[in-house]
């Protein structure tokens, strides 16, 4: 076994699973001691996530450099991404996040494209509502109808003039939509353990290249 | 018997258009109610003594949640009514931004004419990156987690943040944004704290349900409409009320769109079975 191998398919893994569990001490141990360690755990974990914000400038970066030196398609608004990027950081650091100016800047440009985008939702859901919600059979008899009588429970122009459809649309939200929610909840909260146990006992043939490797 | 013309999506697109871009220049002034959880909500707060602090915390970005700003700066202005204290958490990159939004949207500070003055009834902390062991380290203890505020100014340094060490000293948390099964999680479950959303409609009904989880915990309101109700309640007209002719007319323009769509298909389904007995004559 070579080093790489070693250090890539065991002596990582043991660090992941003595990291997670440590980060429970506090959950199971009442010391000070454990706080303490549950403590430093805690701000190793604040850095990492802080510097995930840097890999992911350093990854768009360097793929961007070398498309614009390449002149690869799309290379123009690469360009001006990189730029305005590199703008954007040194204003920010200059007059500070909380500013008014660079909240006004931000609102303006940001904030107001991203909006317009969401915006566009309600387009396609108009469009949307006319193709799919078409009763051919008894499973889109029920997609059309849920979905047309909670729009309609919770238009104001329903809900005004029939406050007794209130409890109905009540016992909807929580009894019929609630249930398969959880349901969907608990699938997925299942399926991250049993990969999280797979990956952490090297069953999942791809975690930390341990395959790539050897 | 008439086959109705399929709509080419585009048409659809510009009866929504001219129904949105109307109501913007004339607004209808559409009534719309003030449903029960906002009124628990409004309830919530008013009952609330004089100096609490509340929490206003969580993340996702913030175009997504400008539908919660409407109850969240209505929900400002009645903390600062009421003399109650707001310390911001920001666990997103862009929660700062929508976190300042909101406040200086409410106009609660002293240099908008409000009763607030920063450091002394609310402050802005930084950008606190890690997830769910974060917000746990936050909770346990406040400075464990931070040490300063948005300005950099050290927490010990503002009034407000002597009396906010732990989960123990809050009586309220709100959340204007997506992520919010943490804040129920971790906040609400695990330390007994009361809990506003201010949902998207998107994510209403998936918040509903934990009302029933943790009964006398759990508050929601119900996006624009519900911010139009505190707006309501408050006694002023703003950006949820403005939004109200949206939200009627979408609702209406989507059930008849819904029904025209059937309409359509039926008298296609006709047609075709009138065309087929022909060819069968």
């Amino acid at each position: 076994m070579s080093s790489l191998t070693y250090v890539r398919g065991y002596l990582v893994r043991l660090l992941i699973i003595t990291g997670c569990l440590s980060a429970l001490i506090s959950w199971y141990f009442v010391s000070p001691q454990a706080d303490t360690a549950f403590t430093e755990l805690n701000i190793m974990n604040m850095n990492i996530s802080l510097f995930t914000l840097f890999v992911g400038i350093i990854t768009i970066s360097a793929r961007y450099i070398r498309t614009i030196k390449a002149r690869e398609k799309y290379w123009p608004y690469q360009l001006y991404a990189m730029v305005l990027m590199i703008l954007w950081v040194i204003m920010g650091t200059t007059v500070g996040l909380f500013s008014d100016f660079y909240q006004t800047a931000y609102l303006s440009t940001k904030i107001t494209l991203h909006i317009a985008i969401l915006g566009q939702i309600v387009f396609f859901m108009a469009s949307g509502a006319y193709r799919v919600f078409r009763i051919r059979n008894l499973r889109t008899a029920i997609f059309a109808i849920g979905a047309a009588t909670l729009c309609a429970l919770n238009a104001p122009w329903i809900a005004i003039p029939f406050p007794q459809l209130d409890p109905f649309r009540e016992w909807l939200l929580s009894h019929p939509g609630m249930a398969p929610g959880r349901g969907i909840m608990i699938a997925g909260a299942i399926g991250a353990c049993a990969l999280g146990i797979r990956v952490f006992l090297g069953l999942e043939k791809g975690a930390l290249r341990v395959t790539e490797a050897a | 018997m008439v086959k109705v013309p399929e709509l080419k999506s585009q048409y659809i697109w510009i009866v929504v258009l001219i129904a949105f871009v109307t109501t913007a220049v004339t607004p209808l002034g559409a009534p719309f109610k003030i449903f029960d959880t906002t009124q628990e909500v409004y309830n919530f707060v008013e009952s609330l003594p004089k100096g609490s602090i509340v929490v206003m915390g969580g993340s996702t970005v913030f175009a997504f949640d400008l539908e919660s700003s409407a109850s969240m700066i209505a929900c400002i202005k009645h903390m600062a009514r009421k003399g109650l204290r707001l310390v911001n958490i920001p666990l997103g990159v862009e929660s700062v931004q929508y976190q300042k939004y909101c406040t200086d949207a409410a106009r609660v500070d002293q240099k908008y004419g409000g009763p607030w003055k920063y450091g002394v009834d609310y402050v802005q902390l930084p950008y606190i990156p890690g997830g769910d062991p974060a917000l746990v380290q936050l909770l346990t203890d406040v400075r464990s987690a931070v040490s300063v505020d948005v300005y950099g100014t050290s927490l010990d340094q503002l009034p407000i943040m002597k009396d906010f060490r732990s989960y123990k000293n809050i009586a309220l948390w709100t959340c204007p944004h997506w992520g919010i099964t943490s804040i129920f999680r971790f906040v609400t479950g695990e330390r007994g704290i009361a809990t506003a959303h201010f949902a998207q409609a998107a994510a209403y009904t998936g918040s509903y349900g934990y009302r029933t989880v943790f009964p006398g915990l759990v508050y929601v309101t119900n996006g624009w409409i519900g911010g139009a109700g505190y707006e309501k309640l408050m006694g002023y007209a703003g950006v949820g009320t403005a939004a109200n002719d949206g939200y009627a007319l979408a609702s209406a323009l989507l059930l008849i769109f819904t029904v025209l769509g059937n309409v359509t298909m039926l008298s296609q389904m006709r047609k075709e079975e009138e065309k087929e007995k022909v060819e069968v004559k």
